[in-house]
């Protein structure tokens, strides 16, 4: 029972807290800017990004169902941010609406759809789209062997029994380098066109057509393989026009043209609409790094699959994502990389294998590679992507992963910002309220307990002041909002905080009914009060604990500010006020009952005490 | 002297002797009858929703019609003819200009097409610079599967940690109140046609873990007061149990006063400045709860608790002792018990066998007021407590546990 010592450690807490509050990662400014906690929408307005649903190439609204489950995927991910009260709508049938706290937020990704493929890769050609040059495209790599490395930057690499490390990718610091003339012999796989394909596509099909002149088409179509223009200039003459199409026309050609028209860059095919690339059932043209075009087989293996995705980091400390997958998922996946590492049928062209002569299999999210990593054995594991991530980067396609991709494609617009809905009259209100309740429940504590209600003013204040650090330290971190909900709900447990204050004094009116000493009194008070105190906070913490793991959204936000509220609570009771109550029970004072209202139990009781003696004796 | 009887100075000193756990029948009764009310309002009048659940409309107004003040007195003008109004409003801008974005509740399409054309023509712009749209609500059915699936969770947990901490009656009985207190609160809504927000279900919330708040401290009481009760012939658990509720009564009632204290300031402020809106939902919502979790956790909680009690074996055995022994002492003691505040509705408590002799707790009310601060029984604090005001800890303590 060292009274100074729990204090020493409460000014402690309190110091080291305001020392993040102004010092720690993203605090700047003046001091008034480091004290201010993150309020919500409803408070400081925000940022607004609008997305509209594309419904892949033929532009009809999606249906409701897809446009509300495609809103909780958004709202999941937006979550994912943080404890962050973002608002996510659906407004008229195709759009919908994000709202997050703070302005200029970067939201553009939330809207990707995520949709997650695993596809051998069949080829590789330029996709520089220069047109007539006459050396293979620049290189920084011997090009002899004709085995493109996998690009430098992003490499998957499976875990589980691979030995491998991400040796497939890596070592090329420089482009991808097939050279369009070492591909010439591969077997054109003359299927992947052929399926049938939407009425409105075919008419968007001719539409090009018309563009580039029947000439272009004709001879596109004749191609094979991947045209080497610098052999022949007549050809890369014909088929010029395709330099000029748009990305939304790119898309909508088959993919052996995409991959084999020289003239169709990587930025033309980079700038496709999304889910452009999304059918598991077709083969599909994709570059990586913005110079290689891959064409990939169809998708045996999808988002679908993956039953969970998390970031890790992996041996040599790069952020990952790793990845499990359904047990259906887990079967398709180790056929799928059998398939790539005995090469079956041959189905991978030379210049698509890697450096040890295995197929690769690449990573397709959206319309991009993230990586295409070299098969080194079966795997039966587990997976995981790299590609040169960063923790949040990581994170967030974690998130999508698990979240699972939206049946929706959209554009976002240009993001916008809004105002408070309720603003700065509210907060203001909020603040008044804030402050007479605080009045109110002081003067009721000075009223009830006379001089003691000093200890409860001061625990409130120290409670507030905890309690602000902390949001503002919380704001900083993990994005934590503050409403104009939340301040009430601050308000409210403030309140509850002096509720353990009560119920710790009526047991030491108790106890000094009973006819202890004050120092007794207290101590005893204290082991009986703490049993209630904690087990009622105990309740609370596990109702916040169990809505902040189980729920979403507002309520996650709503749990997060309870809990927090109410552990401070107990750090101040144990901290706080069970040390000033056991160095103001030495003084002279205590029992007053014109200082504590303690002793008020007291001479009520001996008088009566005087009259009822006899006959209760008699009983006992 | 006078003064020191008043029922305040009684009630601080917890010796109203109420008889709270004589009277449970009437509590039943009138809970039962509420309770019928309120589910049947839930059932048949619904909650009015606000468009954070229902959905509502959204319209988008240029900014050259003034200020947004001015656009939402003209908006509700507007809306006022179709029955709706502006919930909120915003100013959006990005590089595509700025426009003001009011939110309002729900209308069908023709409706909105009305409202639009009256806009306009209110606003003096041309139909085409006035774009409507349906919003959905921001508050999913996710959302509020999930809260409830957390609700459930949280209860089984609740359930479990009470039956440990206490026993698995007090747990019953805790929950018991705590889903009263749920039911009443909602009820309440529904009736009075307070609209749902989610600042509405995020209070609701809140008064879970109150409510318990409440409970616990009143059973941590009787857990106390009760302890090793079968030990001793003077009290049968539901003497003891509202002799608990009323030493803890000053506690319930300050904590709930200290708890509502900055909810009232909320409400006024809510209600009485600002008119509606978040704080006024919240501070709504949480007075009505809290008042509730103060009057469950009295009214239905100890009761219910002495209800299951009584029906175990040996708290029913020891009750027949109890009374058997008053029995025995004869007319002696009895002038003390009987005599002073055998209420009616203890009367009709003596034709129940497992609680025999409710006029004894009627009896601590008056007479009994040296039996207050008693600890688990009346007999032992007889020489214990205290003529003495200072130093007279040492017999106390000796004898408690």
């Amino acid at each position: 029972m060292r009274p100074g010592r729990q204090l020493a450690v409460l000014a402690g807490m309190l110091v080291v807290l305001y020392l993040l509050v102004f010092f720690s990662g993203g605090a700047s400014g003046g001091w008034k800017d480091r004290l201010e906690p993150r309020l919500g929408l409803d408070l400081v307005g925000g940022t607004r990004l609008t997305l509209e649903a594309t419904n892949t190439i033929d532009g009809r609204a999606p249906t409701a169902a897809n446009l509300e489950r495609a809103r909780q995927i958004i709202e999941s991910r937006v979550n994912a941010y943080g404890v962050a009260e973002a608002e996510v709508v659906t407004e008229g049938d195709r759009n919908i609406v994000i709202s997050l706290p703070g302005e200029n937020r970067d939201l553009s990704e939330v809207g990707s759809a995520a949709e997650l493929r695993f596809r051998k890769v069949l080829k590789v050609a330029d996709g520089s789209g220069a047109l007539p040059s006459p050396a293979p495209s620049p290189t920084a790599e011997p090009t002899a062997s004709g085995t493109p490395s996998p690009d430098g930057t992003p490499s998957a690499t499976p875990d589980a029994k691979a030995s491998s490390s991400p040796s497939a990718g890596g070592q090329g610091g420089g482009a991808p380098t097939p050279t369009p003339s070492a591909t010439p012999s591969a077997a054109p796989s003359p299927t992947a066109s052929e399926e049938p394909v939407p009425q409105s596509i075919e008419e968007q099909r001719q539409a090009v057509e018309k563009k580039v002149g029947a000439e272009a088409w004709a001879a596109a179509e004749g191609l094979q393989a991947p045209a080497d223009l610098s052999a022949d200039p007549a050809l890369a003459e014909k088929l010029k026009p395709f330099a000029e199409l748009t990305g939304r026309e790119v898309a909508v050609l088959p993919a052996q043209m995409q991959f084999n028209v020289p003239t169709i860059s990587c930025v033309q095919l980079d700038d496709r609409p999304p889910a452009s690339i999304s059918n598991p059932e077709v083969q599909v043209v994709s570059c990586e790094g913005g110079y290689a075009k891959n064409l990939l087989d169809v998708a045996k293996v999808l988002g679908t699959d993956v039953s969970s995705a998390s970031a890790v980091r992996d041996q040599t400390s790069q952020w990952v994502v790793s990845l499990n997958f359904t047990s259906s998922g887990q079967e398709k996946w180790t056929a799928l990389t059998r398939e790539a590492f005995n090469n079956e049928g041959q189905a991978c062209d030379a210049s698509a294998l890697g450096d040890e002569g295995k197929c690769r299999v690449a990573v397709v999210l959206d319309n991009a590679i993230v990586s295409s990593p070299q098969i080194q054995g079966v795997l039966t594991g587990n997976s995981q992507i790299t590609g040169n991530f960063s923790n949040a980067e990581a994170a967030e396609l974690a998130g999508f992963l698990s979240y699972g991709a939206l049946p929706v494609t959209f554009e976002a617009q240009e993001s916008q910002n809004v105002t408070a809905t309720l603003g700065e009259s509210h907060l203001r209100a909020g603040l008044l309220a804030a402050g007479i309740g605080m009045l109110l429940v002081i003067i009721y504590s000075f009223f009830y307990y006379r001089l003691l209600g000093s200890v409860i003013f001061a625990s409130l204040v120290l409670s507030a002041m905890l309690l602000f650090g902390a949001l503002v330290v919380l704001g900083r971190q993990i994005g934590f909002t503050l409403t104009l909900a939340g301040i009430a709900g601050i308000i409210v447990s403030l309140g509850v905080a002096a509720d353990s204050f009560v119920i710790y004094f009526e047991r030491l009116k108790d106890e000094i009914r009973e006819g202890r000493s004050p120092r007794s009194a207290v101590n005893r008070a204290w082991v009986r009060a703490r049993r209630t105190i904690i087990s009622a906070n105990l309740i609370t913490i596990l109702s916040a604990l169990t809505l902040y793991i189980v729920s979403v959204g507002t309520v996650k936000g709503f749990a997060f500010a309870l809990g927090l509220a109410t552990v401070l609570d107990l750090v101040v009771v144990f901290l706080f006020r069970h040390p000033m109550m056991a160095m103001l029970a030495r003084s002279r004072a205590f029992l007053s009952p014109r200082v504590s209202g303690l002793g008020r139990v007291l001479p009520a009781r001996s008088s009566e005490q005087a009259q009822s003696r006899n006959p209760r004796v008699k009983e006992a | 002297m006078a003064a020191e009887n008043s029922l305040a100075s009684r009630l601080y000193r917890g010796e109203a002797g109420l008889n709270i756990v004589g009277r449970r029948k009437m509590w039943f009764t009138v809970a039962a009858v509420l309770v019928v009310i309120a589910l049947g309002s839930v059932i048949f009048n619904r909650f009015s929703l606000g468009i954070e659940f229902a959905g509502g409309n959204s319209f988008q107004v240029p900014t050259s019609v003034g200020t947004m003040a001015d656009a939402e007195a003209t908006a509700d003008r507007a809306l006022s003819a179709e029955g709706a109004h502006v919930v909120t409003a915003q100013k959006v801008g990005g590089a595509g200009g700025e426009f003001y974005e009011l939110r309002t509740t729900q209308l069908d399409a023709e409706q909105a097409e009305a409202v639009r054309l009256a806009m306009a023509e209110q606003f003096g712009v041309d139909p085409a610079n006035i774009s409507a749209n349906r919003v959905s609500e921001a508050w999913g059915s996710q959302v509020t599967s999930r809260a409830l699936l957390g609700l459930v969770i949280f209860l089984a947990l609740v359930t479990t940690y009470l039956a440990f901490r206490f026993e698995w009656k007090m747990a019953v009985a805790a929950l018991f109140a705590l889903v009263m207190n749920l039911i009443l609160t909602a009820g309440i809504y529904s009736i009075v046609g307070f609209e749902v927000t989610p600042s509405t279900i995020i209070g609701f919330l809140t008064i879970l873990g109150f409510a318990l708040y409440d409970v616990v401290v009143v059973f941590d009481k009787v857990q106390e007061n009760t302890r090793g009760i079968t030990a001793n012939n003077n009290q049968t658990y539901g003497e003891a149990a509202n002799l608990a509720v009323n030493q803890s009564l000053m506690r319930s009632l300050n904590t709930s006063v200290v708890a509502l204290l900055p909810v009232g300031g909320i409400l006024f402020i809510g209600a009485g400045l600002l008119g509606a809106g978040t704080l006024k939902d919240l501070g709504l919502v949480l007075f009505v709860g809290m008042a509730m979790a103060f009057l469950t956790s009295i009214m239905l909680a100890t009761p219910l608790l002495v209800v299951l009690k009584n029906r175990d074996p040996r708290i029913m055995a020891h009750n027949k002792r109890v009374e058997a022994r008053r029995g025995a002492m004869g007319e002696t003691p009895a002038t003390r018990a009987g005599k002073t505040a055998a209420t009616p509705a203890d009367e009709q408590e003596d034709e129940e066998e497992s609680e025999p002799v409710p006029a004894e707790s009627g009896a601590l009310a008056g007479a009994a007021a040296p039996k207050v601060g008693a600890r688990p029984a009346g007999k032992r604090s007889g020489g214990a407590r205290g003529g003495r005001p200072r130093g007279g800890n040492r017999p106390g303590s000796g004898k408690r546990r």
